[in-house]
């Protein structure tokens, strides 16, 4: 019965492996302007929309729910607890997509090479699902126990995103060289993308 | 049935003879030469069978279908040489992840042989070629995570070869295993899904290698050693930091 279960189970993978090899779609050449200006805008977004120390510590302030538990009615107490957890689940989000955005980089740049270590390269897949792992249930946690169950939390996560913000900057930095420096557009030369 | 699976047969040989006609007239041939070797074994064995009598057939067929796995095994290499061209590391994983899972497979025949007196490999031919193809399916989707992970842009030709054997094999698969536990009862259906499945990926080959296409252009990969580590490093330094940060928000 076992063996029934892991043939089919490889040909169930094999077919949806097909599925999404046929619906998977063209990759864009690395550096391209399009994505070049779709990884600025959201740096951008993150970096002066939401980033700043100080808008992040007046959308967690603690005063805030103090105040609002304290002389606000039932209904608005309850509308604002969910729009802070709203708030918090978008930082989570953030965080996860500028990891997605670190993986996108790495394996974009990684491919450009020939040889490549395999062993380094199975370590970082490993690094990176558990951390979307992470996020993952980061988000839940928030989901279920609220942006003020967890004192602390919200700066961490706040941090983390400021810290793959810079991360993701500096990738950016890299490309726009190589972009304006179309003479020395050879990967060995830039290779410090991530 | 019978009428069914003869008119698949002779689509079959049809279609096989319309595509080495093509590849020899688009000058794909010499691009793809494991493929069509693969092709052209399939085609003169099915026509061999086609022509001889009955009993002789019946004989004739899992030889037949142990020699066509083994040259199907060709055009797993034949898509990783294209795909993973220059990408020497890639290309070695591919090839190693066959080697080991048709090595595994082979320990384990030769294990079974050894210990069961009374396992027989003649005897348990569609039980060898279920792991076989097992085996084939493994190394396949080797091939498309890593095209998959790392964003490889494949070309039409090999996409094609990609889809049609893929398709095969998934059917081979389902069908050995199904005709294993459940007997002869599963036979006619067994005919019909393997047929069936082999002109699907007869007809995706003939419309993706009608003509040659070269791979899409893509920079060539660096060999540089150094910017690969250098990248790597820089990754897995981001990721170190980013990963304290969340160990230390998550309450374990």
């Amino acid at each position: 019965m076992i063996q029934l279960i892991i043939s089919l189970l490889v040909g169930v993978a094999l077919l949806a492996s097909l599925y999404f090899f046929v619906r998977r779609s063209k990759a864009s050449a690395e550096g391209s302007a399009q994505q070049l200006r779709e990884a600025r805008q959201t740096l951008d977004s993150l970096q002066f929309g939401l980033l700043p120390n100080d808008l992040v510590h007046r959308i967690f302030a603690r005063e805030d729910l103090e105040y609002v538990l304290s002389n606000a009615p039932a209904d608005v107490q309850s509308l604002f607890l969910s729009e802070r957890k709203d708030i918090a689940l978008g930082w989570v989000g953030r965080v996860r997509g500028a990891i997605l955005e670190l993986m996108r980089f790495h394996r974009g740049h990684a491919r450009l090479y020939a040889q490549l270590s395999p062993a380094t390269e199975t370590r970082l897949a490993l690094n990176f699902a558990s951390l979307l792992a992470l996020c993952r249930f980061l988000q839940i946690a928030v989901y279920l126990r609220g942006p003020y169950a967890a004192p602390g939390m919200v700066r961490t996560v706040a941090a983390t995103a400021g810290r793959v913000c810079n991360i993701s900057e500096q990738s950016l930095q890299f490309l726009k060289v190589k972009q304006l420096d179309p003479l020395n557009n050879t990967p060995s030369s830039h290779g410090a993308s991530v | 049935m019978g009428i069914y699976i003869q008119t698949v047969w002779l689509g079959g040989l049809l279609i096989e003879g319309v595509i080495l006609l093509r590849s020899v007239l688009g000058r794909s041939l010499a691009k793809y030469p494991l493929f069509f070797l693969y092709i052209a074994s399939v085609f003169a064995a099915s026509m061999a069978l086609y022509v001889i009598a009955r009993p002789s057939a019946h004989r004739l067929y899992w030889p037949k279908q142990y020699v066509t796995l083994f040259l199907g095994c060709g055009v797993i290499f034949e898509v990783s040489r294209h795909v993973f061209a220059q990408r020497v590391t890639l290309d070695r994983v591919a090839r190693w992840t066959m080697l080991v899972t048709f090595g595994a497979i082979f320990l384990s025949v030769a294990i079974q042989a050894f210990l069961l007196p009374h396992w027989n490999v003649t005897t348990n031919t569609a039980d060898l070629e279920r792991d076989l193809r097992i085996a084939q399916a493994i190394a396949l989707m080797t091939i498309l995570f890593l095209t998959g992970y790392y964003g490889i842009v494949i070309g039409k030709n090999i996409k094609g070869m990609i889809l049609g054997f893929g398709i095969y094999v998934g059917a081979s698969v389902f069908s050995l295993t199904l005709e294993l536990f459940v007997g002869s009862r599963f036979d006619r259906a067994f005919g019909i899904i393997q047929s069936t499945a082999y002109l699907v990926a007869l007809a995706v080959w003939l419309v993706a290698l009608w003509s040659y296409e070269p791979e899409d252009n893509e920079k060539p990969p660096s060999n540089s050693g150094g910017g690969y580590q250098f990248l790597a490093g820089r990754t897995q330094e981001a990721l170190g930091s980013i990963n304290e940060h969340l160990e230390r928000t998550v309450p374990r």
